[in-house]
């Protein structure tokens, strides 16, 4: 005979009970989990982690921008003729709904928790806690605005139409060195990404913590938040100045 | 030396409150911060003023019965101190400082600097034991735990409970106070059979108390005067995924 | 004369003995039965988690807005037990003989052996409940050396064990708060106890927050409420600590034994002005490696840094080779005490003396000696401003602990049937000075393993009619509390409580304290009548009956002024000298504690008359030890 071996249950419940108890336990299980604040706050890691590879993927791809107009466009062209843009489509609004949404009501929470003016808060919070974390609502729906018209400025905007070796497409490219040609809107751009930069270098790091991965304390993890950070905002801030002081022409 | 105060009064919970403003001659440098609070209360109740009320006990830092926003700071501008472990030598003649209460949704003020602290003992009650009864436990060197380990459950038990994580953090979060809770018997053998329910009931019940969410902002760990660290959180939230998929 | 009940049997047979004779209360009807404790620090805490579990219906009172904050949290160096680990000749009867001896033998022997005889299962139950001790690398419990003894017996936490092991003790109690087998009242005093038929059947609390005076009925009630040693208004003492609800139940019939046994801790930091509010304790663990020193001449003016090594007396070495910097608290103090009297003391004030760790740190590297007293040096640095890693650190004796309290039987209840008084409330174990690290476990003794027993043996034999919270007695008794609360706030006179306090505290330090004499002690009981007086007449308290810290002070100040009375009276009537009460007419030639067994190895019981306290004694029996005069050297 074998020997067998008995499994330690440390979860306090009975082992071996019928697979309904065992189904609605788990299902017991992730109720508590989602439902509590540290649940609710995974998931935003989990979706702004998510946002982070979509942003740093969007960066890298406009990095074409610098090789010219045809890779450019053809670039644009290939993400959009394949069906499975839609499924990435569907899953990125879904992130960002959930993102937004949680962070939404934790913040409506987290407000009731302090029911004070912001003047009363300890000026140790603004000692000790950096900027970017304190200012993560705000930043976030500055994003928010700023993904709007993003969206109607470039998806949504006028559709110029070019050939590349014979293929019709859309001429993305004209549309973006015409909209950086305005100051204005160069210089709002920029401001944007700072925002997006802040955001990100508090939210990347916060995100190990929120998961439980690693203390947002770590050194290692600190330097790569930044890192990335300066990476996605960065990227995304050379961009537009280089269409406008080269896009033009 | 020379002090201006601006203390918070406030009559009970359902007084609005307000600064009042008080002035200190000839305080000591080498006094403590409560000595010195213990100083003006002498001072007026000479006068037939009514004594400031603020919690305090041990006045060596351990009991976590003071509290005290002072000029912003919960337990004053010094690193790994308890407002009671705070001399005013730290402070210049002539300073004008500010003392507030604790300020939470779930620590309501009772009177002057008093707050009212019980939420913490409920999220105790929640999850923050082992469940054995006195008399069935095994010899003691039966359970060997190693001494780094050992050393870290004694960094995360060294909290005392004052609240300041709660009052240094914009959300009021109390997950410094829980997660070193949690990471105490989470890292000992002793804690294990409980581990899941523990964490996942402690959780619920801290945001019953309605405290707020972790923002991870650190402030907590910069106020706490015991320096119990950031990690902890990491590893509450660890545990609960744990607890999730895991158990 | 008191019968202490102790049961029949060798030594080593009377617990299990007393253990198998105890009347037993059947499961099912423990929750018919409501036992009220008072205090919630280790000896509090445990017995009301332990009666808890059992089943009993639990009412807890503290003043303290939770239980975690009792005083039993300050306690730093650790615990003893007689678990032998380190193989050093470790034994439970050498636990028993050296509690004995460091008592100077005035303990009850049946007591302490009991208190050694379940040290080892108090380890058991704190690890298990998660306390995380200090271990070897292999991982097993490590243990460290404690004064008056010669075996390493003290389990520790850092430098705080007390706050490990009453967070231990208060997670059990919220555990049972949390089945609801256990109700806690917090920011609620004791303000006095209420008899009926002669039993103590419950207590009147206020409570603190809205000033609201209660009535508690239950079949018995636990005192487990700390020590005396604010008295002295300057003791290592938290604030709050007090002994209204013990100096309450004795005068409602409650003896008090040996109220003039205080100890003085050797090692605190020293007072630096007339501002403080009270003293901090540097941990007697710290004698393992600091060496005590004071100059060889008097008036030295040099840096301690500066003196050579032939020009220093480390005299606890000197005078105590064998012991060393590990001699009993009480010859350490008094050791000090008299190089401070000879004018070797240091300081700006005279009144300290050094511990150097200057040694340790060459032998062992700051790295250990931070990893071993870290915490320690911090704090004493946060209060005086030097670091000890460099300085030598100044100490000087304060008052830290009282051994005398109301006095029990060997089943922990008092002279009124159905009031228990564990931990260091109770009088029972230290006899006349209490060893390091024992305080502790006799609180949890007392706690976890002693009460539940004497809770069953009593609930069990004895018939309790049902009571109710409005009974006649409970109204009289809190009529009488309202009474004498609408005095105190009536008294419209120019001091502050505190002011009064420190005036009762330095006639008890300066005449009543280190050192005692007949005409000294007979002044101080003058000085206090006076003081009485004059707290009468001109005490003020403003404010109203709600949350009121002045009010709370007076209540407290108004028993420490008629205990400072008793104790100077019963360290009048023992003309011995004994542990830490030391009659300056009674030494040996080379100045140590003479003690005079014929007329002295008795408890003195004191009973409350309104008039003149009538002294009863038990007879203390030594069948195992041999009565000896003390020898460190």
């Amino acid at each position: 005979m074998g020997l067998e071996i008995e499994f330690k249950n440390l979860s306090g419940y009975p082992i071996g009970q019928s697979n309904w108890k065992q189904a609605s336990y788990t299902m017991m299980k992730c109720k508590s989990f989602l439902g509590s604040s540290v649940g609710q706050k995974f998931l935003v890691a989990i979706t702004g982690l998510g946002l982070s590879g979509f942003v740093l993927t969007h960066m890298l791809g406009n990095l074409l921008l610098f090789v010219g107009p045809n890779a450019y466009n053809l670039y644009g062209h290939k993400l959009t003729s394949t069906p499975l843009i839609y499924v990435a489509e569907v899953g990125l609004i879904v992130l960002f709904l959930t993102h937004l949404g949680l962070t939404m009501k934790l913040t409506r929470e987290n407000r009731a928790s302090r029911p004070l003016a912001p003047h009363q808060l300890p000026s140790n919070v603004v000692k000790r806690a950096s900027f970017a974390s304190r200012t993560m609502a705000l930043s976030g729906l500055m994003i928010l605005a700023f993904a709007v018209l993003h969206l109607v400025t470039f998806k949504f905007g006028t559709y110029y139409e070019t050939t590349v070796d014979g293929v019709p497409m859309r001429d993305l490219y004209r549309l973006v060195a015409e909209e950086f040609q305005k100051e204005w809107y160069t210089a709002f751009y920029l401001v944007c990404m700072v925002i997006l930069f802040t955001h990100l270098s508090h939210g990347f790091t916060a995100a190990f913590q929120s998961l439980g991965l690693q203390s947002s304390r770590n050194k290692l993890l600190k330097r790569a938040g930044l890192a990335f950070a300066v990476l996605v905002g960065g990227g995304f801030f050379i961009q537009p100045l280089y269409m406008y002081f080269w896009g033009g022409n | 030396m020379k002090l201006h105060l601006k203390i918070w009064r406030q009559k009970g919970p359902q007084d609005s409150g307000a600064f009042k403003d008080y002035s200190v001659d000839n305080a000591s440098e080498h006094m403590s911060f409560l000595e010195m609070l213990d100083f003006l209360n002498t001072s007026l109740v000479q006068k037939g003023e009514e004594a400031v009320q603020f919690d305090h006990d041990c006045r060596e830092g351990i009991c976590g019965s003071c509290s005290l926003v002072i000029n912003g700071n919960p337990h004053g501008p010094e690193t790994g101190t308890a407002t009671c472990q705070l001399h005013m030598r730290k402070f210049k003649d002539g300073d004008t400082i500010v003392i507030e209460p604790f300020r939470a949704k779930a620590f309501p003020v009772i009177r002057d600097l008093c707050v009212d602290r019980r939420a913490f003992d409920r999220i105790m009650e929640a999850g923050g034991f082992c469940s054995v009864n006195t008399g069935n436990a095994p010899e003691a060197n039966a359970i060997l735990i190693g001494k780094e380990t050992a050393e870290k459950a004694m960094d995360s038990a060294a909290c005392i409970g004052c609240g300041a994580c709660v009052a240094a953090c914009k959300n009021a979060s109390a997950m410094l106070f829980v997660s070193a809770k949690v990471s105490q018997l989470a890292l000992l053998p002793q804690g294990n059979p409980e581990r899941g329910h523990r964490v996942r009931n402690m959780v619920a019940q801290m945001d019953k108390e309605l405290f707020g969410a972790c923002s991870n902002t650190g402030s907590c760990e910069a106020a706490c005067p015991k320096e119990i660290k950031l990690e902890n959180i990491a590893r509450l939230n660890r545990e609960m995924v744990r607890a999730t998929l895991v158990e | 004369m008191l019968d202490s009940k102790i049961p029949s049997g060798p030594i080593e047979q009377k617990w299990k003995n007393r253990k198998f004779e105890s009347n037993l209360v059947n499961p099912a009807n423990r929750r018919k039965h409501t036992v009220i404790v008072v205090g919630t620090g280790l000896a509090g805490a445990s017995a009301a988690a332990t009666l808890g579990e059992q089943g009993y219906r639990v009412k807890v009172f503290t003043f303290h807005e939770s239980p975690r904050r009792a005083h039993s949290i300050a306690a730093q160096g650790g615990i003893n037990a007689a678990k032998n680990y380190q193989n050093d000749g470790d034994s439970v009867y050498r636990l028993f003989y050296d509690t004995i001896k460091g008592g100077d033998f005035r303990s009850r022997e049946a007591n302490v052996y009991r208190l050694a005889e379940v040290s080892v299962n108090i380890i058991d139950q704190c690890v298990a409940q998660g306390v995380p001790f200090a271990r070897e690398y292999g991982g097993t419990l490590t243990n460290r050396s404690f004064g008056g003894t010669q075996v390493s017996r003290t389990f520790y936490a850092k430098g705080q064990t007390g706050q490990q092991l009453l967070l231990g003790a208060y997670s059990s109690l919220m555990r049972q708060s949390g089945q609801k087998s256990v109700e806690i009242f917090s920011r609620h005093e004791m303000v006095d106890l209420i008899v009926v038929d002669g039993k103590a059947r419950g207590i009147i609390a206020r409570n603190l927050v809205t000033g609201e005076l209660t009535s508690h009925t239950a079949d018995a009630v636990i005192l487990a409420t700390g020590g005396y040693g604010n008295v002295f208004f300057l003791s290592t003492n938290a604030k709050q600590s007090n002994a209204s609800a013990c100096w309450r139940a004795h005068k409602r019939g409650a003896y008090f034994a040996n109220p003039c046994f205080t100890q003085i801790h050797p090692t605190c930091v020293p007072v630096s002005g007339d501002y403080q509010s009270k003293l901090t304790l540097m941990s007697e663990s710290l004698r393992n490696d600091g060496r005590v020193w004071v100059p060889l001449k008097a008036g030295e003016k040099r840096a301690p840094g500066d003196i050579p090594e032939n020009e220093r007396d480390y005299f606890l070495e000197r005078m105590y080779p064998a012991f060393g910097n590990l001699v009993p608290r009480d010859i350490a103090s008094r050791a000090a005490k008299r190089m401070c009297d000879e004018g070797r003391g240091v300081g700006s004030t005279g009144l300290s003396v050094y511990m150097d760790f200057r040694d340790a740190i060459q032998r062992l590297g700051q790295a250990t000696i931070a990893e071993k007293y870290g915490n320690l040096f911090q704090m004493y640095e946060k209060i005086t401003d030097e670091n000890p890693y460099q300085v030598p650190m100044r100490i000087f004796p304060a008052v830290h602990y009282t051994m005398g309290g109301l006095w029990v039987d060997y089943n922990l209840m008092s002279s009124i049937p159905g009031l228990f008084v564990a931990g260091e409330a109770n009088f029972s174990d230290h006899g006349a000075n209490r060893l390091g690290a024992s305080a502790l476990m006799q609180g949890l003794a007392d706690g976890y393993f002693v009460i539940p027993y004497s809770i069953a043996n009593y609930i069990g034999g004895t018939k309790l009619s049902p009571i109710k919270n409005d009974h006649e007695s409970a109204k009289a008794t809190m009529a009488e509390s309202q009474t004498r609360l609408e005095a105190l706030m009536k008294a419209k006179g120019g001091q502050s409580v505190d002011q009064l306090h420190r005036k009762l505290g330095k006639i008890i330090w300066d005449k009543c304290g280190m050192g005692r004499n007949e005409a000294g002690l007979k002044e101080a009981m003058g000085s206090i009548q006076k003081l009485k007086e004059e707290f009468a007449n001109d005490v003020r308290i403003p404010g109203d009956n709600q949350l009121n810290s002045e009010l709370e002070k007076a209540n407290r100040v108004a028993d420490f002024l008629e205990l400072g009375e008793l104790m100077c009276l019963d360290a009048l009537e023992r003309k011995e000298s004994c542990g830490g009460h030391f009659r300056e007419e009674m030494q040996t030639p080379e100045g140590e504690a003479l003690r005079d067994d014929k007329n002295f190895s008795h408890v003195a019981a004191w009973e409350f008359t309104g008039k003149t306290p009538k002294l009863h004694k038990e007879e203390l029996v030594f069948e195992n030890i041999h009565l000896a005069q003390r020898s460190y050297k």
